[in-house]
């Protein structure tokens, strides 16, 4: 931190979930605390409240003298996302072409569950009888086929009005080569309700493909006008109690943006809390000088997966949260049904399977005792001994470990004819192979090899299975963070200030006209300066990456590549070319020098450098190197039980080393160090688990080394 | 639940959820680096891989109607190849004469080699952009013989002990009319294959052999033990149906008609063919391989489509198809239709005998596709391009419980081929696209009504373009059929409007020449309706009226529900009087045997 700084300042984050609210909290010096408590779904902005009252009570201050001396705040909330998947957001319209009404619900006529006649479409989001046609259209050119029809946009403005909308999705076909038909319309529909929210498909998404950017701008007018009120609502109540600071909302697409930005993107803000896990593990791993990383967050329902490759975060455009598509560029969180409340049964063809079904926190798992009947993963890592049944979350719940083994008993071990420790033991296997899948389809099916990357396992039960999976995928080294069931608050703490734009121009590489491409780009740039100027960044922490998608010419998936910034002139295009081919072999593992190639889409990243705490040096930091256990109990690893060591993590002198297998436990995570592995402690409290036989030294190396181009 | 005694159950579910695992893995990478617009954006393709006794272990099947044949193309390749059979050999087949199921969906096969043994069949097949011939957009109506659809490929090998064989490269991309986008196709089977190969043998070398095998053979034994006991739930019998194809025969004055009897007894199924017409001179036949995955998909889609389709689900089903007629032609008719119209047909008369038995689980007719693939000059770009307009996809069938799927035919596919980007289309092909939406009155009704079709007009800017119509559902007697007491939907249409002012009805696939300014109208049939539309709730009914997908008209003609076309008020009393005069009258009727006649 800047040392010109005054005493007693802090940068708060805080993730604010369903379930739980976690804070993390960071002051001038660098020094940092962590939260968890318990979230009201019906009162968010209360919970949050609620959440910073507590860090001022643990700092023996009030609420608003905590608040005072906080500069910023940077939130990531489930405000957007409970929206869409709860389906409470604003009742919306979409207005669009004459003739192409119903590409949103159609949904590029596809179904996932193919030979299932017993389902139905996701309910659409703005029904067909929302769905506005204007006699207007644009060509593949940009140029005006026929001009708006002014007169059916007049009696359109009267049927919204009396349809009582509040929110309204423009988006017209090629409206991203030419916007002035959206911006009419938009024109007329202020002038009649100037309160009203409206999102053109040309701000929101300003790219090719049609039913991808209706979608995502109807999306996006569903969420915001929720997210805009709980924010202002929130920022109401902070500044009442005496917060002057800056409110940050964490974004899906891993960067963090002003308030103005989330009330009028919200669809921005959709994956806004697992999008800080990569930005997390990206500076847990960089205390090591190793960047490639998968970072792993496994709670009570999900298991959220994302790679970052060379210090890079992996985005993707190819998300559907709920049924419905966003074609943001998204942290590429992959979610599978694997957590500690995931249910563990036997189905019909005699096979054990572990979720999708979840017990979720209430009622919970067996063990919770209250009133959960069926087992679930939590129930099994209770039987097999990997959890504690007194220690459990600091002691704050006493788990019932004979109605667990009971339960296991009945529903699992006794239709596979097996011993019921066999079977807790299998569910412990059968989930490990599902997450072990999940990490491939981030990894192996998108062409990375698990084996190069630093493993960061997080999240309540993520540290209990990490070493197992990590023997599954020989992946040589495991981190897991101090704070490991808050990661996401603390990546919130650590992430910039990002604005993502886009503009399509479609053209062969030989018919390239670089003025106009170059006039593009500086729109973005101005654009992207602007917005980040407007939230305080000063120009010289402002850094503009500017990139194309590129492809071969009929081919229909473009590769992203990188700029310069002689981006235009004839050295530029010759690099860009090269650096295409390059690409596109590394990715598809082949090349065709001679087939012509043409530009989709140009882009441009703002980011905001923002001061980030630094992490620093645990207080214990000494030379004692021996780590004594404060106890021991019987736990099941394959062959049989095992009496293991149990340490207290918070008591783990650094440097200190302890043989396979053994439990160290803290009061929200436990790690478990699977026979055949080591752990350590390093200077900053975090864990290091690794192969026997390799040192550390080594497995860190390793990791360094296999740093591909 | 039986088990085997020395298996471990959860090295089952680990070893079978990988081999799962790893044919999505060669999906991936397909999907990723395809050159061609159906592979990538249209998903036509399939991936599988096979035990070392030729049986389907594992599958991802993104269209359905590919993969239920697979083991015919896999067990032609290795019988071809017998004792001579390296490690590094990558197999290529097209021939639906010789295990293929139609020329433009190649095969590519390869032999997985552990300890110097071949333990496994890796097996890719996708459509192809193009497989040379007389057609357009790969597809000639005019063709009288196989050899004027396109190439024939027999089982070859594209890579002899891992060294490519440039004379059948060569070969095949001489003969085609897109070779750039046929050889990266081609290059991505190999690739998903290569994939699947280094996967399985890590697979191997983590389990070893033996248990792997055991956990194979008892998943197929399970998986077959599953289907045997959902065939119990349908009672033993006999059921016949028959559907006719959307081609009138001129010598005959008829359509070619597909004649199936489905014999279900000791937890087995036998599907029998025998009565079918003869093969015809036009591109309908349908290859044995691809008559069996057409009854699969009428099997999975009706009873089991949780079951997992491998070698122990197909176990209980037997398909016996006379030679030399439109399921199992002899060698040289034409065939390229079969994988869209035929299956299509095949599935409807399989739903239609399985309604009679379990009526609750059926579902009514899907359209059929209703569409062109052309292949055009753009003068802007000054190339050459293929497409297949899958804007046409019409509706699904109705089911107890669920409305059809609306834009999600045809049935080959089950909702797995992709819709192209309008705008993309755009930017590529010479025509603009006028409307692409749900048409008005489509869905057939019923308690629960089917999807909607769709109703797509383009513009075509230039000349230029070689156009190759096929007609689905376009008759009375092809026209999704209802269940139950539902309606049938209403054929589809196809015309141009040619821009000197003459109009063309098409009602039967043949090639067009559409010019500049002429418009071509496709008009794709919904889903047929299933129970009595007079037992839709009345709110229902109004929502559609409501949101323009159902007319006032037809609201009270097929629903009794009195509508002001004004207001969108409902007339409860006329409602009232209306539903209590029909639906006396609908009842007490035995549908299922009407509408399999």
């Amino acid at each position: 931190m800047n040392s010109n700084k005054p005493a007693n300042t802090f940068k708060i984050g805080v993730d604010v979930g369903g379930t739980f609210i976690d804070l993390a909290v960071v002051d001038e010096r660098g020094r940092s605390r962590l939260y968890k408590n318990l979230s009201d779904p019906a009162d968010l902005a209360g919970a949050l409240v609620a959440g910073l009252e507590i860090v001022a009570r643990d700092a023996k201050m009030t609420l608003s003298e905590l608040l005072t001396r906080t500069e910023t705040i940077i939130h990531g909330s489930t405000v957007a996302t409970n929206a869409l998947l709860t389906k409470n957001g604003a009742k919306t319209a979409l207005v669009t072409t004459e003739g192409f009404r119903d590409v949103l619900n159609m949904r590029r006529g596809m179904r996932l569950n193919l030979y299932d006649p017993k389902q139905a479409p996701p309910d659409p989001l703005i029904p067909r009888h929302l769905i506005y046609v204007v006699e207007e259209r644009i060509d593949c050119e940009g140029a005006e086929v026929r001009a708006v029809n002014e007169d059916g946009v007049e009696r359109l403005v009267d049927r919204l009005t009396t349809a009582g909308i509040e929110s309204i999705a423009v988006a017209f076909v090629f409206s991203f080569l030419n916007n002035s038909h959206e911006k009419t319309v938009a024109t007329k529909l202020r002038e009649s309700r100037p309160n009203i929210h409206i999102s053109l498909s040309s701000e929101v998404l300003p790219e090719v493909r049609l039913y991808e950017r209706i979608s995502t701008t109807a999306v996006n007018a569903y969420v915001t006008p929720v997210l805009a009120r709980y924010l202002e609502s929130l920022e109401t109540r902070l500044q009442q109690t005496g917060f002057a600071g800056q409110l940050l909302i964490m974004q899906s697409n891993g960067g963090v943006t002003g308030c103005d930005v989330g009330k009028q993107l919200g669809v921005g803000s959709i994956l806004s809390g697992p999008a800080a896990g990569p930005v997390a593990g990206i500076r847990y791993s960089s205390l090591y000088g190793i960047s490639n990383v998968i970072t792993v967050d496994m709670g009570g329902t999900s298991f959220d997966v994302s790679l970052v490759k060379n210090g890079e975060i992996e985005v993707t455009k190819e998300m559907e949260i709920a049924g419905y598509r966003i074609a943001l560029p998204l942290v590429a969180v992959h979610t599978i049904g694997a957590g500690g409340g995931s249910i563990v049964s036997v189905d019909d063809r005699g096979l054990l399977q572990v979720g999708p079904e979840s017990a979720g926190s209430f009622p919970g798992p067996v063990c919770y005792d209250r009133g959960g009947s069926r087992p679930t993963i939590t129930d099994a890592d209770l039987v097999v001994g990997y959890l504690d049944a007194d220690r459990f979350w600091g002691g704050r719940l006493h788990l019932n470990t004979e109605a667990a083994y009971e339960a296991l008993q009945k529903q699992v071990a006794q239709p596979l004819h097996l011993e019921p420790i066999r079977a807790a033991y299998g569910a412990y296997q059968v989930v490990n192979a599902n997450m072990v899948d999940a990490i491939r389809e981030v990894s192996v099916r998108r062409g990375h090899d698990p084996r190069q990357f630093l493993l960061i396992a997080a999240g309540g039960a993520g540290p209990i299975h990490a070493s197992a999976i990590a023997r599954e995928l020989d992946i040589p080294l495991v981190l897991v963070p101090r704070d490991a069931s808050v990661m996401c608050a603390v990546g919130q703490l650590l992430s910039d200030l990002r604005h993502d734009f886009v503009r399509s121009y479609l053209t062969p590489l030989d018919k390239l006209d670089a003025a106009r491409a170059r006039s593009l780009c500086a729109e973005m740039q101005t654009k992207a300066v602007g917005t980040l100027r407007s939230e305080g960044i000063p120009r010289e922490k402002i850094v503009l990456a500017l990139s194309a998608d590129v492809r071969y010419i009929g081919q229909f998936n473009e590769v992203e590549v990188p700029l310069g910034s002689d981006a235009w002139t004839a050295a530029g295009i010759e690099q860009l070319v090269g650096d295409f081919h390059r690409r596109h072999e590394a990715l598809n593992g082949y090349r065709m020098p001679s087939a012509p190639i043409e530009i989709v889409n140009l882009r441009v990243v703002g980011t905001g450098i923002v001061d980030k705490p630094q992490i620093v040096k645990s207080a214990s930091s000494g030379t004692q190197l021996g780590a004594s256990p404060i106890g021991h109990r019987n736990a099941f690893f394959g062959n049989g039980f095992t009496e293991v060591l149990v340490y207290d993590g918070f008591q783990l002198p650094p440097a200190c080393s302890i043989n396979g297998p053994a439990i160290v436990e803290q009061s929200t995570t436990t790690v478990i160090v699977q026979p055949g592995y080591k752990l350590s402690c390093d200077d900053f409290g975090n864990y290091l688990v690794y192969r026997e036989g390799v040192s550390l030294k080594e497995s860190i190396a390793v990791l360094k080394r296999r740093q591909p181009e | 639940m039986l088990q085997s005694e020395s298996l471990d159950p959860i090295l089952l579910t680990v070893i079978t959820n990988r081999l799962e695992g790893i044919t999505r893995e060669m999906g991936a990478g397909m999907l990723r680096s395809s050159r061609s617009p159906i592979f990538a954006e249209n998903r036509d393709f399939v991936t599988a891989i096979f035990d070392r006794q030729l049986r389907l272990a594992a599958q991802t099947a993104y269209i359905p109607v590919l993969m239920g044949g697979s083991p015919y193309a896999v067990k032609a390749i290795s019988e071809h190849f017998a004792g001579d059979v390296h490690d590094g050999d990558v197999m290529i087949l097209n021939d639906p004469y010789r295990g293929n199921n139609h020329a433009p969906d190649i095969s590519v096969v390869k032999p997985i080699f552990f300890d110097g043994e071949v333990r496994f069949w890796a097996f890719t097949r996708g459509h192809h952009a193009d497989i040379g011939g007389g057609g357009a957009g790969g597809r000639n109506p005019n063709a009288k013989t196989i050899w004027e659809e396109g190439l024939r490929i027999p089982p070859a090998r594209l890579y002899a002990s891992g060294n490519y064989n440039r004379d059948v490269w060569e070969l095949i991309l001489l003969n085609v009319r897109l070779p750039v986008m046929v050889e990266g196709d081609l290059q991505c089977q190999v690739g998903a294959c290569n994939v699947s190969e280094r996967a399985l043998i890590q697979l191997l070398g983590q389990y070893g052999t033996e248990p792997v095998d055991e956990a194979i053979e008892e998943i197929l034994r399970r998986s077959e033990a599953q289907m045997r006991e959902r065939i119990r739930e349908i009672p033993d019998g006999v059921y016949n149906a028959e559907r006719q194809l959307d081609h009138f025969d001129q010598q005959t004055s008829r359509r070619p008609t597909i004649r199936l009897r489905v014999q279900v007894k000791n937890q087995s199924m036998a599907f029998d063919f025998t009565g079918t017409d003869p093969q015809i001179p036009v591109f309908y036949n349908s290859s044995y391989p691809n008559t069996v995955s057409s009854c699969l998909i009428g099997v999975f889609s009706t009873i089991a489509p949780d079951i997992k389709v491998n070698d122990g689900s197909m176990r209980p089903i037997r398909v016996e198809a006379p030679e030399g007629s439109l399921v199992n032609p002899k060698e040289g008719a034409p065939t390229t239709q079969c994988t869209v119209g035929t299956c299509g047909t095949i599935v409807e008369a399989t739903w239609l005998a399985l309604a009679q038995a379990v009526p609750e689980r059926a579902q009514a007719g899907w359209a059929r596709s209703n569409a062109g693939a052309g292949t055009a000059f753009n003068p802007r770009t000054g190339r050459y391009a293929s497409f297949i307009l899958h804007f046409t996809k019409g509706g699904g069938g109705a089911t107890a419980g669920f409305d059809g799927w609306s834009h999600i035919s045809p049935v080959s596919s089950m909702g797995g081929s992709r819709v192209p980007d309008p705008e993309l289309h755009e930017s590529t092909f010479p025509h603009r696209i006028l409307r692409y939406e749900y048409g008005r009155d489509t869905a057939g009704a019923g308690k629960w009504r089917g999807g909607f079709g769709a109703c797509v007009w383009l513009l075509f800017n230039d000349d230029g373009t070689a156009l190759s119509i096929q007609t689905g559902s376009c008759a009375e007697e092809t026209a999704p059929f209802g269940l139950a007491g539902g309606r049938p939907a209403r054929p589809g249409t196809i015309r141009m409007r040619l821009a000197r002012g003459e109009t063309i009805e098409i009602h039967e696939a043949g090639l067009y020449y559409p010019g500049k300014s002429d418009i071509v109208e496709f008009y794709s049939a919904g889903g047929g309706g299933y129970g009595d539309p007079h037992e839709r709730p009345v709110d229902v009914v109004v929502d559609d009226v409501v949101a323009g997908t159902l007319s006032p008209e037809k609201a009270l003609e097929d629903y009794g529900v009195v509508i002001d076309p004004e207001t969108l008020e409902v007339d409860w009393q006329a409602t009232a009087t209306a539903r209590e005069g029909r639906g006396r009258a609908a009842r007490g009727q035995s549908p299922f045997r009407d509408a399999a006649r």
